[in-house]
């Protein structure tokens, strides 16, 4: 049916006014001490995207290194140690962990809420302060010399080593995971309370179980890392010996605090990503999501499983063998929430009416990437494959499929499904589809070939290497050019909608989620009062306006909003 | 430039350049399988190998079929009969990969005969009367001492015997890999480790198997390659039996031409011939300097305040020595003091001798070709 | 203009206390909302609710923030047994009693507090804020006497544990420190001596690293510092100005890694006092807010957050107190 219902409740007000969140109130301050979480997503958003361009020149710096066996545009392998360093420290503490849930989750989880903000807006704007002021001790870290100790600070290396920024990055990192950690409980808190009326558990959106498991997460797990680095800290700087040998302490030990929080970090990168997934799949599609239960369940599952696998990055380092057996048997508990939601959203695309936008071509080169990157950590969690695999190219292959061929790329597919929403702006979906299919192949070059470089025996961390590798070598390194420019041209499409670009509708996809029923960009305080709400997977209610030269969700359709809506026949 | 050093020195005094054993130009994944077990492991690495390429394909090839089939159509209406759940399906592909990870668990920890995998359990297990070596790790190589007191820079094994490495590091984390046999331990300080191999194919002097480095240890990090001979047991005893004696055999004379480039291997990553500063003072110049006494250290004091006769170390000779014993003792300024480690236990009085020699002849040594330029001088 | 000053405080997880639910300032106008009650909120419930949710999240992550040390106390204490129970001689079971007490009787006050709040009674509510923040100083002036106590005896983390005293008799040790260590005892695993220290230590008094190094292990084996002072002619002990001997380096009983034990338990107490810190900030916020009559039965909210947090920060204590103070 595509009449409207002339009923005035029965489509939410999408144009009250002109007046919306970013033109509410103007100048810094209203931005700096802003109480908006709209507002401090995109400031979040800003800085993420200018963090990931910083930490992936130091990746595209590291590659050209590696080109060739031997110097290439550094002789100095303390230089390209700390590129290494950098790329992966940035990436991790200031990119992926927040990406989602700050930059997008801050913007899109109170409107698909219905509510005027997250609970705590105060404690979000500080943590939006935290992270600026962790990047800024990253940036005092590298005027105090740099730091050449890989992301993970390894004892005894971290504390001895004396390039001078080691501290002053560890107390960066130290405060970044406290930004990560009012983000987490603002979102428990704001879930479990600002509901809108008939929105149970199971009729949220996915993407608000994924944040839901990803804030536990968040909340559980970063303290323990917040510990370690402290003790680093005062490792490093005054000695007191648990973690240096000759002192009487145990290097394995940071070592264990260290991956009891970064395994379940790295749960906190996918899960929001695998929640955008869901959204991306069931409104490109058309199509109500399949497994909707089951998929609720495994975030909430990986969420719980992550804490108790962190071993699996140790297998090699000296600890027990039974230890080791048990983590190997419990890392691959993890893998079945995984694999069942792979399946989900394939079958989401049967009998789907699949519009390839964008956001779509994201989810599909997540679904391939996901599935490889997944499918290699069983080689990582089988104990005699790891022995061989651990701390080779192998391992560097299998985490940038998932952390950045999977996570990030939800991510950036997330940004332009939400982009009209964010920015009142349409982008050009050719110039969109072209950046993400060079960006997946340019992805594929670079990293597939790690894969062999690993199985090959190429050790990671390593500025010089033996001849025989050279030619992988060369080409992942193309492949980085390729991805990069990809990403350059992700960048021109997005940022020259600003000016260019089309004005949105309120609903451009045709999604039946809250936030596609308020205005493009949304106005200060999102929704006058909280909508109820019926499932937000059943599109049969999403219809197109001419006049609005987008959708509308018609309320009056929904049986469940509506006692006297038309019977619908076919499937549910 | 290390890298290249380090193996003509070797070469300096091994008999013909060796060259590695690989993989890469032969199979697609895997390097030689060359020890008894690796064969097995890489029966794992296959198996996991064909049930990742076949869910891929089955991912694959229905999203693609997906999407051509269940294209949206032209216009905004959209078809409403996808289902949303199906129990059966949900509980089948849950159920097959749970049993699928738990095979593979199974035969990653335990192996099986029948599918000829080697399990975990088989890796970490040595025989009991494998040979055992010594390998210490340190900043930036490693040392491999065997049973009869022999020091090599690189690892000589016998064919067809198992063999116990027991692993340490003197400073940071190092890990012990070897590829080609598909080992690896991680060298913690002050912890002893221990993994096992056994290698049945000879490499012979001409060929070799990698050793690397695998945990991020600094600066040298990927120059701590070193390489790993397989020799016939009547060859191994031979090399051994050289190996003992190949210092005490060297004339005292000739002892700093022939023993100098050899034990130098053990310093050249700190250490340049040709004046570039590296971890330590580059050892051109450096007899000068100590005999002139203009150096500093970085209490302030110079070379002249603490040799010469009469002064502390009375001949250049005994301080030199004393640097390789004792470095934290005295440290020429602008290095660090926890930059060299001691040998103390490593090298004999001999070996000092040899290395104080190829100090004062640093100016006749070409440290690109590893060669001397001039003959032995005789000493008076 | 919501104040949003006191979410500035340099320490990260103390600005729960100003953000457990937003005050007075918040009022839209276009609803009839109490003053008290934030504008994206439907009810005072809720953003109690939510509140409370918020504090208890709180509280887990710093259960998860202590718990790290705990664990690190624990692999301590079983991989050196004789360690933890020798060095716990040296901590004063009274002063550390008496702060188990000071503590649990201003969590009664905290818990008073909040029913004060609750019921309305403003004075008495005042009261027991102050009572308890009495509480907070009281605790921190006993740990100022502890710690600066064992700092005069050196009984500090790392290798400074061993560093001789800077006078007379501790030229003498350091002299005779710097010799050539004695054979370790059997099955002591030793560092190499002529090894550089590690790690790069921070400024350490009076001494060179030669010294530390063999201190490093017990110094088992050698003369008393006071009869090698005799031997040599030198004054030692009451008569020597401004002498004070670290006790501890002349017990030949003391383990080797004994160091170890001080750091955790400077790293664990001195966290707690961090935290105790803090919850004094968080209370004289509190006292300031109910002075200007902001709390009532309709809304104590940030009361009960804050006893919350009063709570488990005593609750911590509770654990530490007999880890450190009780068990040998």
């Amino acid at each position: 049916m595509t009449t409207i219902n002339a009923n005035p409740d029965a489509i939410l007000d999408t144009h009250a006014s002109r007046d919306n969140y970013l033109t509410h109130t103007r100048g810094f301050l209203s931005w700096a001490f802003t109480l908006d979480h709209k507002r401090i997503g995109v400031m979040y958003l800003v800085g993420v995207l200018t963090a990931f361009f910083v930490g992936g020149i130091f990746a595209l710096l590291l590659r050209t290194e590696l080109l060739t066996p031997g110097a290439t545009i550094t002789a100095d392998p303390n230089v390209y140690n700390q590129w290494f360093t950098l790329h992966g420290a940035i990436m991790v503490f200031l990119v992926i962990i927040p990406s989602i849930p700050a930059a997008l989750g801050n913007f899109i989880l109170p409107i698909m809420l219905g509510a005027k903000d997250v609970a705590f807006p105060r404690l979000n704007l500080f943590s939006f302060w935290l992270w600026m002021a962790g990047a800024l001790f990253a940036v005092v870290a590298l005027m105090r010399g740099g730091f050449d100790t890989g992301w993970t600070f390894y004892v005894p290396y971290s504390t001895t080593t004396e390039t001078g920024g080691v501290i002053p990055v560890v107390v960066g990192v130290f405060i970044l995971g406290f930004s990560s950690i009012f983000t987490g409980m603002n979102f428990v808190v704001t879930i479990h309370k600002l509901r809108p009326p008939g929105m149970t558990w199971f009729r949220m959106p996915l993407f608000l179980w994924a944040l839901y498991s990803t804030a536990l997460i968040q909340v559980l797990a970063t303290p323990v890392l917040a510990i370690t680095l402290l003790l680093l800290i005062v490792e490093r700087a005054v000695g007191i010996g648990i973690f240096t040998p000759s002192l009487g302490g145990d290097p394995v030990l940071f070592q264990h605090f260290f991956w009891f929080y970064s395994h379940p970090a790295v749960y906190i990168m996918i899960l929001p990503g695998m929640g955008i997934v869901s959204e991306l799949f069931a409104v490109h599609a058309h199509r109500h999501i399949f497994g909707y239960r089951f998929i609720a369940y495994s975030s909430v599952a990986i969420a719980i499983f992550s804490f108790l696998v962190w071993g699996h990055h140790m297998f090699v380092s000296g600890q027990s063998p039974l230890i080791n057996t048990l983590f190997s048997a419990i890392s691959f508990s993890v893998a079945i929430p995984s694999a069942v939601k792979v399946f989900n959203w394939t079958a989401t695309l049967y009998k789907g009416s699949i519009s390839l936008t964008t956001p779509m071509l994201y989810a599909l080169a997540f679904l391939i990437l996901f599935t490889i990157g997944g499918l290699t950590g069983l080689h990582l969690a089988t104990l005699n494959t790891d022995v061989h695999l651990h701390d080779t190219y192998f391992v560097v292959a299998h985490f940038h499929y998932v952390m950045m061929g999977s996570a990030l790329i939800a991510m950036i597919g997330g940004l332009h499904h939400w982009w009209p929403k964010i920015t009142g702006r349409l982008y050009n979906e050719r110039l969109g589809s072209l950046a993400c299919i060079i960006i997946f192949i340019g992805f594929n070059v670079t990293f597939f070939t790690q894969f062999m470089l690993g199985s090959h025996g190429m050790p990671r961390r390593y500025y010089d290497y033996q001849p025989e590798f050279t030619t992988y070598h060369q080409i992942s390194t193309m492949g980085s050019y390729i991805m990069a420019s990809g990403f350059l041209i992700t960048a021109w499409c997005l940022l020259s909608s600003l000016w260019n670009g089309e004005r949105s509708p309120a609903n451009p996809w045709g999604g039946r989620s809250l936030e596609w029923q308020c205005s493009s960009p949304p106005p200060h305080d999102n929704f006058p009062t909280q909508p109820r709400v019926g499932d937000c997977y059943d599109f049969s209610c999403v219809v197109w306006s001419e006049e609005e030269n987008g959708y509308v969700v018609d309320r009056s359709l929904d049986p469940e909003l509506n006692p006297n809506a038309p019977k619908r026949a076919g499937a549910h | 430039m290390i890298s290249s050093v380090l193996a003509i020195t070797a070469s300096a005094m091994a008999t013909a350049q060796a060259t590695p054993l690989i993989g890469i130009g032969d199979d697609f994944w895997l390097p030689p399988a060359a020890s008894t077990f690796a064969e097995g492991l890489d029966q794992m690495f296959h198996f996991i190998n064909w049930l990742c390429y076949f869910f891929f394909a089955l991912i694959a090839v229905l999203m693609v079929v997906f999407v051509v089939k269940y294209r949206a159509p032209k216009g905004h209406s959209f078809r409403t009969d996808g289902p949303t759940h199906h129990l059966p399906m949900e509980l089948t592909w849950l159920i097959i990969p749970l049993i699928l990870v738990i095979v593979i668990f199974w035969l990653g920890f335990a192996g099986s005969k029948t599918l000829g995998v080697e399990g975990y359990v088989g890796l970490i297990t040595p025989p009991r009367n494998a040979y055992e070596i010594q390998a210490t790790a340190k900043k930036w190589s490693w040392l491999f001492k065997y049973p009869n007191g022999v020091m090599s820079d690189d690892l000589y094994i016998p064919a067809g015997e198992p063999i116990k490495m027991v692993l340490r590091a003197d400073d940071v984390l190092h890990s012990f890999f070897i590829p080609n046999f598909r080992v690896k331990r991680d060298c913690v300080p002050e912890r002893y480790g221990y993994l096992w191999f056994q290698a049945d194919e000879p490499t012979g002097h001409s060929k070799f198997h990698h050793l690397f480095c695998a945990e991020y240890c600094g600066t040298g990090h990927s120059n701590m390659n070193r390489r790993v001979f397989v020799l016939s047991r009547p060859d191994f005893d031979a090399w051994l039996a050289k190996e003992a004696s190949w210092l005490d055999v060297i004339p005292d004379d000739e002892l700093y031409f022939k023993a100098g480039p050899k034990l130098f291997a053990r310093c050249v990553t700190c250490h340049s011939l040709d004046g570039t500063r590296l971890t330590g003072p580059s050892w051109k110049g450096l007899w000068d300097r100590i005999n002139e006494g203009s150096g500093r250290f970085t209490d302030g004091k110079s070379y002249r305040d603490l040799i010469g006769p009469g002064k502390q170390f009375q001949t250049p000779e005994d301080y030199i020595r004393d640097s390789i014993l004792n470095p934290a003792g005295h440290v020429v300024d602008t290095y660090s003091p926890a930059g060299m480690p001691t040998f103390k236990g490593q090298l004999n009085d001999k070996a000092i001798d040899a290395l104080i020699g190829m100090i004062r002849h640093v100016d006749e040594f070409d440290p690109k070709t590893g060669q001397w330029l001039k003959a032995a001088e005789k000493k008076e | 203009m919501s104040s949003i000053t006191a979410g500035t405080q340099g320490h990260g997880h103390d600005a729960h206390g100003a953000h457990g639910a937003h005050g007075a300032h918040d009022a839209h106008g276009a609803h009839d909302h109490p003053p008290f009650l934030a504008h994206h909120f439907e009810s005072p419930q809720q953003q109690f609710d939510s509140a409370k949710l918020g504090m208890w999240l709180f509280l887990a992550t710093e259960v998860l923030f202590f718990g790290g040390l705990f664990v690190a106390y624990a692999v301590l204490r079983m991989r050196f047994p004789e360690v933890f129970s020798y060095a716990s001689h040296y901590l004063d079971t009274i002063m550390g009693g008496v702060n188990t007490a000071v503590l649990i009787l201003s969590s009664l006050t905290m818990a008073l507090a909040v029913r004060f709040a609750q019921t309305g009674r403003k004075a008495a509510m005042l009261i027991c804020l102050w009572l308890t923040l009495a509480g907070a100083a009281g605790f921190m002036v006993i740990k100022y006497f502890e710690y600066t106590h064992k700092i005069h005896e050196h009984l500090v983390w790392g290798t400074t544990f061993y560093v001789p005293p800077d006078n007379a008799e501790g030229q003498t040790e350091a002299t005779e420190l710097a010799k050539e260590p004695p054979p370790a005892p059997l099955g002591v695993t030793v560092a190499d001596p002529t090894q550089p220290a590690l790690p790069v230590l921070a400024k350490v008094p009076a001494t060179d690293a030669a010294a530390i190094k063999p201190a490093a292990r017990a110094p088992s084996g050698l003369a008393s510092p006071r009869e090698m002072a005799k031997a040599e002619g030198i004054k030692t002990g009451e008569g020597t100005t401004g002498a004070h001997p670290s006790l501890h380096l002349e017990d030949r009983k003391m383990p080797p890694n004994t160091h170890l034990f001080f750091g955790i338990y400077y790293a664990m107490t001195g966290l707690h006092g961090v935290h105790v810190i803090a919850g004094g900030v968080m209370l004289i916020w509190l006292i300031w807010r109910g002075m200007r009559g902001d709390f009532g039965p309709k809304y104590y909210t940030p009361v009960d957050a804050g006893g919350l947090y009063w709570h488990i920060v005593d609750l911590v204590w509770i654990f530490l107190f007999p880890l450190f103070y009780l068990i040998h």
